[in-house]
């Protein structure tokens, strides 16, 4: 534990293990984003790759950076911040891995007010504002329908679950109701993907992960100190309720961001905390790695969604779907165990 | 009734505090002072209040009529963190995160003393370590909380109250989860920190450790406060009788001459 100062105002503790963890995390987003931009028949040869961001880029060189993987990769990696966050933030205020916004029907309740607004008011509504509106109209159900809000786990789940599948349904009958060739497009984005991002998406999702930022790096001591049990954080002056209100406030908008510029993204708000909180072993909701670890996820999603020789190019949703099943199943059987479930 | 009491006071205190929970009254109209420089103990059947009362003078549990008063100041006009630079709780069941060592649970205490942006101040060592020394876990300061005994581990939680640096510490069922050795232990160390002058409340079940213990005692029965003094002068057979329920006589304790519940044989 080492205390950085930034003058008199600015104190804040550092753990070792966090702080080696993010650092290489950080560079494997780094090497992720190479190898996006390098690999492939499209790919810019690593060796030429930084003449072509930072000495101006040309011709093939300018598409592919330009127009096919630059702004793919830029949404890829703010995306997976965003949903690792809004993961972390989430985790931490339900005390339990499976109280995620992808499980209890967040990103799915943003999905169906994306595709509202997108097909039924189109110019009408923001598709963002849509997804907001979904994420918290989910919410809001889960919260009422468990007659607990997010204390009990096992209830959350398995309100999440209908939510979840409620919304899928909306989702569904929205994409029929409209003609055909819409829907068409719509049902890339349904599954979640980042092929055909453009710069408007990049600028949508780091304005809102910068934007938040701020705010969550302000939560997290306190979300620190709810770990502790209301009581224990109530009698430190550490506000339980109001920080709850505030984590799940900012998760929802991380959430509802994410969801609007690349569909519900399967499971990386699940795991990416789970992943963060192996790493560093210790307490602490871990929001910067969380963050770091789901944009490293998204990216190495992304591009085994770009380089995979399946037919058919699958949108990224799918592989973080088929992946993230596998590890649900797991935590399920462990919290079944447990005894939580 | 606020102003003319003569005894010395922490300055902490309800006043006609009423607590409910789903509209039925847990604490009805009870006004109490904490005496200064006392080990008080609260004691009362099950669901008496006690518990609730304690919360509400950390400013855990908001009264629905009534004030608690912090040096004649409403205690829920002060911030959190304010209110907790003077009263620290340590409730019945604190959860240790995942992974936390004790050093790091002890460090939580200092919450108090930090600001947003400063989240580290220049006491925080020197009060760690001295909540770490007060109560033995030195050699065991970066073990995981989850690999120490339950006697351990309930003094790792003292400590993290204690590193909080209170005038006031308040103690809920503190002895509860412990054998019987740990149990005694515990309560030890509270009547070391009120020999040094520390102003301990405390919840606790067992009437004789109470009498033991307590240089102050405090009665409740549903909700009310029924009485408060010394040990000697509170614990009569009829008290027991009255608000436990339980036929006995009081005994001096041989060892410490303190009052000792004998219970009736029922046949």
């Amino acid at each position: 534990m080492t205390v950085v100062k930034i003058g008199r105002v600015i104190a804040v503790p550092v753990g070792r293990n966090g702080a080696v963890a993010a650092a290489v995390t950080a560079a494997l987003v780094v090497v992720a984003a190479v190898a996006t931009l390098s690999l492939g028949r499209l790919g810019i040869p690593v060796a030429d790759l930084p003449q072509a961001l930072f000495g101006g880029a040309e011709g093939k060189e300018a598409f592919v950076l330009g127009r096919l993987r630059g702004p793919r990769l830029v949404v890829g990696i703010g995306t997976g911040a965003a949903l690792g966050l809004s993961g972390a933030l989430f985790q931490t205020v339900t005390r339990n891995p499976l109280g995620s916004p992808d499980v209890i029907g967040v990103s799915a309740g943003a999905g169906a007010g994306a595709a509202t607004a997108a097909l039924f008011l189109p110019g009408l509504l923001p598709v963002p504002l849509g997804a907001l509106a979904g994420a918290v109209l989910a919410m809001a159900l889960v919260y009422v329908s468990t007659g607990a809000g997010f204390r009990n786990p096992g209830r959350l789940i398995v309100a999440g679950i209908g939510v979840s599948a409620i919304s899928v349904a909306f989702t569904q009958y929205v994409v029929y109701a409209v003609e055909r060739d819409r829907a068409t497009v719509l049902m890339a984005y349904l599954n979640g993907s980042l092929s055909a991002r453009a710069w408007d998406h990049a600028v949508t999702i780091w304005l809102v992960v910068l934007l938040t930022a701020p705010l969550v790096a302000l939560l997290a001591r306190r979300l620190d100190m709810t770990e502790l049990g209301d009581e224990l954080a109530a009698g430190l002056g550490a506000e339980p309720g109001a920080t709850r209100t505030a984590a799940v406030s900012l998760s929802v908008v991380l959430s509802a961001a994410a969801v609007s510029v690349a569909g519900p993204i399967a499971f990386i708000a699940l795991t990416a905390p789970q992943i963060a909180r192996r790493l560093t072993g210790g307490p602490g909701p871990h929001l910067t790695l969380s963050a770091l670890v789901g944009a490293l996820l998204l990216v190495l999603a992304d591009l085994a969604a770009q380089q995979l020789p399946i037919p058919g190019n699958l949108p990224v949703g799918i592989h973080t779907m088929a992946v993230g099943g596998l590890y649900l199943g797991y935590l399920l059987t462990r919290e079944w165990r447990k005894g939580t479930l | 009734m606020a102003e003319g009491n003569t005894v010395s006071t922490t300055g902490l205190g309800v006043r006609d505090v009423t607590i409910s929970y789903g509209g039925d009254p847990v604490v009805r109209d009870v006004s109490l002072d904490i005496p200064d420089g006392e080990l008080s103990v609260i004691i009362g059947p099950n669901g008496c209040g006690k518990s609730t009362l304690l919360k509400s003078l950390a400013r855990v549990r908001k009264p629905d009529r009534g004030q608690v008063l912090l040096n004649g100041r409403d205690l829920w006009s002060y911030r959190g963190r304010q209110a907790a630079r003077h009263v620290a709780l340590l409730p019945q069941n604190p959860s240790a995160p995942d992974g936390i060592t004790v050093r790091d649970l002890v460090r939580r205490g200092r919450y108090p003393h930090h600001t947003l942006l400063r989240q580290w101040s220049p006491g925080d060592d020197a009060a760690i370590d001295f909540a770490l020394e007060r109560t033995d876990l030195r050699e065991l300061a970066h073990v995981r909380a989850a690999e120490l005994s339950g006697g351990q581990r309930q003094r790792a939680w003292v400590a993290m109250v204690l590193a909080q640096q209170t005038d006031l510490l308040l103690l809920d069922e503190p002895t509860t989860f412990l054998d019987i050795a740990h149990q005694y232990e515990l309560l030890e160390l509270c009547r070391e920190l009120h020999g040094e002058g520390r102003t301990i409340v405390a919840v606790l079940h067992d009437l004789n450790q109470a009498a033991r213990f307590a240089s102050h005692l405090v009665v409740m029965r549903e909700g009310r406060l029924v009485t408060q003094g010394p040990p000697a002068e509170v614990l009569t057979a009829e008290l027991v009788g009255d608000v436990f329920g339980l036929a006995c006589d009081i005994v001096p304790d041989p060892r410490t001459a303190s009052p000792m519940v004998v219970p009736h044989d029922r046949r």
